[in-house]
């Protein structure tokens, strides 16, 4: 689903690569945990995947497309197989929890019948019947994650990309979090989560991929955070 | 493509903008209005042109007894040096047709042309009217080798090229519609910048919705529609603006010219239809151009 083979990005007006000869694999229907500390290129791998970025060298393959290859036409197709959710939400706050979530599908021109009838469907699916007509600045940090979850998986991306999700929210909202990834991750979609939260990684026993200075220095199944710390 | 999505989004932009949307509207309006003006004045002269250089002819002012005039030392031309004078100028190259123009006739053309003022006509007599010919050019901008052919034969008093009285009106139009031109480029500059700092604005005002909509997958043509559809909204409304100018401007300076200047050369509304649609034309385009450069500047997709 994901294969990057031997990436290298440097950024502009940097000396240190971000990712230095990265080779890595991840299988559809995969879950798997990002971990090292900041500064790693855990954020620049995933930008890479969305094509925001890049590499200066290597070949990146992200279902089944190779994106050195794709043209700039192309990628936001791309980016609809791709769901995502960040640290801060990034939720419209003058938007309700349903249009929030609508919106999504109504800027890729889906037809209002559709988006009627799955929108409902994903915002039960994170748990937040009941809310859809909430504004962000009503809901919780947890919630408003959930929101940010129900608008990437809406269009049902064949994966997801989390990029500390978990960041802002206190260590029992987090639990529900994961679950609702984990939630995703069955329905077959491959997750991919950066995060530094050590409790989470050694709770869940996925697969980990460690970096370090741009560098693979632990790729483990059911792994955990790190002996280390 | 779901087009109320796309004009909401529009009308929002619109709005959160206002003093900078209105700024474009009438810059984009006055530019459109001078540059319009300009294009009216091209035709107006063009006609104008066409009109009276089909009527341009160079007079040849013979002498007359007791000529006041150096060229003619007091002598009359003989009606035999007429004859000459009539054979010199129907070889010259050029020349289109040569018209005789006695004392009698000269004095009936007088009489017509100061009409409004009685006092001259009853002063004067068909006596003090000069004898000319009226010569007619192949091309009225051709007028030197006759002048210079002419000037200075015996019985020839003095030789006027009407083109040159008309050429200084000529002249002064066609400073104003350079004038009106070069205003119209400085103000369509100007408003292509505006619209420049509008998009950004609403780019920049707008960034959490790009944002998120780039990274759900939108296509580019979706997420720059609504900035272009704004700047095609004021470049519209811009142009009615101008189009009311130009009809004004038709309506009070142009007939009132045409009064002065006879019907004949009137701009006719059909003429400035197509002024206002060629304005219309480039004002839209102009806003568009501006908008896709900036869009490109200020919002990476």
């Amino acid at each position: 689903m994901i294969h990057f083979d031997n990436v290298t990005k440097v950024y502009a007006n940097q000396n240190r690569p971000a990712l230095d000869h990265v080779s890595v694999d991840v299988d559809k229907g995969e879950f798997v945990f990002l971990v090292g500390p900041s500064g790693s290129g855990k954020s620049t791998f995933l930008r890479l995947i969305l094509k925001e970025e890049r590499p200066n060298s290597g070949a990146i393959h992200v279902a089944g497309k190779d994106l050195a290859r794709l043209s700039n036409f192309k990628v936001p197709h791309l980016r609809r197989r791709i769901g995502c959710v960040f640290q801060d939400f990034r939720l419209l706050p003058n938007k309700n929890v349903y249009e929030n979530v609508a919106f999504a599908l109504e800027v890729i021109g889906k037809p209002r019948r559709f988006i009627r009838k799955v929108v409902p469907e994903v915002i039960e699916l994170v748990g937040l019947e009941g809310k859809a007509h909430r504004m962000p600045d009503e809901l919780s940090g947890g919630e408003q994650q959930r929101v940010a979850m129900a608008r990437a998986f809406v269009n049902r991306p064949m994966i997801l990309l989390a990029d500390e999700p978990t960041g802002n929210i206190d260590p029992a909202t987090s639990i529900g979090i994961m679950k609702v990834l984990d939630r995703i991750n069955r329905t077959g979609t491959t997750v991919v989560m950066a995060t530094h939260d050590a409790a989470i990684v050694d709770s869940m026993r996925k697969r980990v991929v460690e970096l370090e200075d741009g560098k693979i220095v632990r790729d483990q199944s059911r792994g955990v955070y790190g002996q280390a710390y | 493509m779901r087009a109320n999505f796309i004009f909401s989004e529009v009308w929002i932009g619109l709005r959160r903008n206002l003093t900078m949307t209105i700024a474009v509207i009438i810059t984009v309006a006055v530019g459109m209005a001078m540059l319009g003006v300009g294009l009216m004045i091209n035709t107006q002269v063009g006609m104008m042109k066409t009109f009276w250089y089909d009527k341009v002819e160079i007079s040849v002012f013979l002498c007359s007894k007791d000529s006041a005039m150096p060229a003619c030392k007091g002598k009359g031309a003989t009606p035999a040096q007429v004859e000459t004078l009539k054979g010199e100028i129907q070889g010259i190259q050029g020349v289109k047709d040569v018209i005789f123009e006695n004392q009698t006739e000269a004095y009936k053309n007088f009489q017509q042309s100061f009409g409004s003022n009685q006092a001259l006509v009853q002063a004067a007599r068909a006596e003090d009217m000069p004898e000319s010919f009226r010569v007619k050019l192949h091309d009225p901008d051709n007028y030197q080798p006759v002048i210079q052919a002419l000037t200075g034969k015996t019985g020839v008093a003095q030789v006027i090229n009407h083109k040159d009285l008309i050429g200084k009106f000529f002249e002064m139009l066609d400073t104003l519609r350079w004038a009106a031109v070069i205003v119209a480029i400085v103000l369509v500059l100007a408003a292509a910048l505006l619209i420049g700092n509008t998009v950004r604005l609403s780019a920049y005002n707008r960034r959490r919705e790009t944002g998120i909509m780039r990274l759900v997958g939108a296509s580019n043509l979706y997420i720059q529609l609504p900035f272009v559809m704004e700047g095609v909204i004021a470049g519209l409304v811009g142009g009615v603006v101008a189009a009311v100018m130009l009809i004004v401007t038709k309506v009070f300076i142009f007939e009132a010219l045409s009064k002065y200047l006879g019907t004949s050369t009137a701009l006719g509304w059909d003429s400035v239809a197509s002024v206002i649609s060629a304005t219309m034309v480039i004002g839209v385009f102009i806003c568009v151009l501006a908008s896709f450069v900036t869009l490109r500047r200020y919002l990476r997709v």
